[in-house]
């Protein structure tokens, strides 16, 4: 008995020190439907500190900017050469959309990496980067879809789906499966990097707690920027491939 | 899984462990008196304790990995629900609120100082210009100031030489009449002196002639 009850304890010991709670979420009863509570509440926090920091630094823009304001023009011209290369000169009314896309997913990214979201516990599941959950990824997928799909309307009327049989009409069949793929690459993309990344840092934490996960927790951070990048610069491509002209 | 693989590993540790020691303990304490009927009633007093204890075992056993299980078997990775529709419309109000807050009113601030800067570069670049039309004004100047003054050298010139050779022709004049004045009292002085050479010729031709004549 005592050998059963330590070796349950061990492996339950083990098994909450590696904590890794993957797939399992803090659920939210609203109406009939369910929500993942967790993704809400990281979210919020991602929203409130985008919505804050931004607040602060543009709340009174100087001639010469200041170190917030600096840094956030920053990034700001950063956002539009990322619209203006990939979309071209018709870039303005994206910068929103890019920018939101980068932005959000840089700031979760990096909150599951930075933020000690593990001080707060919830009855179930645990608090991650909002990225770190199927739903968010697809939804900004399939955002940015509903973007390309509207950029090309705007842009050119009906005669947009004529780029499914543009180069032969043999290609129809492969032009519409690429809609379909765009998002679900552009979604199971994020997700796997930012899982992945969350799973080798938890992992390796477990087996060995000091020093070695480091190196890897930076990998992680590296990741988690380039992903954010990555995204925004395809959602920014497909856009600006919609709204070029076929010749 | 691994609750699973738990509990199937423990239920056959836990019946043997039991016996083996609640087994020899109750025979030693009763082997003195009674050897045959007391083992019979351990035996299944022992076999009622372990088959007990491995009910035990195996309740508490299924007590705990049921939490566990249940975790496990709830692990939805692809769990699509209400979060989804909720993430997009957060996302849709951050871009509006962004582009409210960020894009745009620092867009615009930039894109109005770069105006700006643009313009004041412009502008400095057209009083470079107008440096250039005060330099060549000023060269102009210069040039037109260098003339005057060379042509006020040369009137200078002209006039002083002027004056110097009105004095040099008034000196020359001056002394050619002093010349000639002097050339006239020479003259004077030769008639003179011939007139009296004369007397004096005529004097000696007498003198000369009463001296040979008497001879």
């Amino acid at each position: 008995m005592n050998v059963l009850l330590c070796s349950i304890k061990t492996l339950e010991g083990l098994y909450d020190i590696s904590g890794v709670e993957v797939g399992q979420h803090f659920y939210w009863q609203i109406g009939s439907f369910q929500v993942h509570a967790q993704v809400l509440i990281t979210s919020w926090v991602v929203i409130a500190i985008l919505l804050g920091s931004a607040i602060i630094a543009v709340r009174n823009p100087q001639t010469i900017p200041t170190d917030g304001q600096n840094f956030f023009e920053y990034v700001l011209e950063f956002i539009r050469d990322v619209s203006k290369t990939q979309i071209g000169e018709e870039y303005g009314p994206w910068v929103p959309f890019i920018g939101t896309m980068f932005l959000f997913i840089f700031v979760s990214n990096w909150s599951g990496a930075l933020l000690p979201w593990k001080i707060i516990q919830l009855p179930h599941g645990e608090l991650a980067a909002p990225t770190n959950d199927i739903n968010t990824t697809v939804a900004l997928a399939l955002l940015t879809s509903v973007a390309y799909f509207y950029a090309g309307l705007t842009k050119k009327g009906l005669g947009y789906f004529g780029k499914y049989i543009q180069p032969t009409p043999i290609l129809l069949p492969i032009n519409i499966l690429e809609d379909f793929t765009k998002p679900l690459s552009l979604s199971f993309r994020l997700f796997g990097n930012i899982l992945a990344d969350e799973l080798v840092v938890v992992v390796l934490v477990s087996l060995v707690p000091s020093v070695v996960p480091i190196p890897v927790m930076f990998l992680g951070l590296f990741t988690s920027g380039i992903q954010a990048l990555i995204f925004a610069t395809l959602a920014a491509a497909y856009i600006g491939e919609s709204m070029e002209g076929h010749h | 899984m691994a609750n699973m693989i738990m509990a199937s590993s423990k239920v056959p540790i836990s019946s043997p462990s039991p016996s083996p020691i609640s087994k020899p303990r109750i025979p030693i304490q009763i082997s003195i008196p009674k050897l045959p009927t007391l083992p019979k009633l351990s035996k299944s007093q022992i076999l009622s304790l372990s088959s007990s204890l491995s009910v035990i075992a195996a309740t508490s056993l299924s007590w705990a990995p049921p939490s566990l299980a249940e975790e496990i078997e709830k692990a939805a990775l692809f769990d699509f629900d209400l979060t989804l529709p909720i993430q997009m419309v957060q996302f849709l109000l951050l871009m509006v609120a962004l582009d409210k807050l960020y894009y745009s009113p620092l867009g615009k601030f930039m894109d109005e100082r770069d105006a700006a800067i643009r313009e004041k570069l412009g502008s400095v670049k057209d009083t470079s210009e107008e440096v250039k039309q005060l330099e060549q004004q000023g060269i102009a100047i210069m040039r037109a100031a260098r003339a005057e003054i060379s042509a006020a050298l040369t009137k200078m010139k002209k006039e002083t030489q002027g004056e110097v050779e009105q004095k040099l022709t008034e000196g020359r004049k001056k002394v050619e009449a002093e010349l000639q004045e002097a050339l006239n009292k020479l003259e004077e002085q030769k008639e003179e002196t011939i007139k009296a050479l004369d007397s004096q010729i005529a004097n000696l031709s007498d003198q000369i002639v009463k001296k040979v004549l008497p001879l």
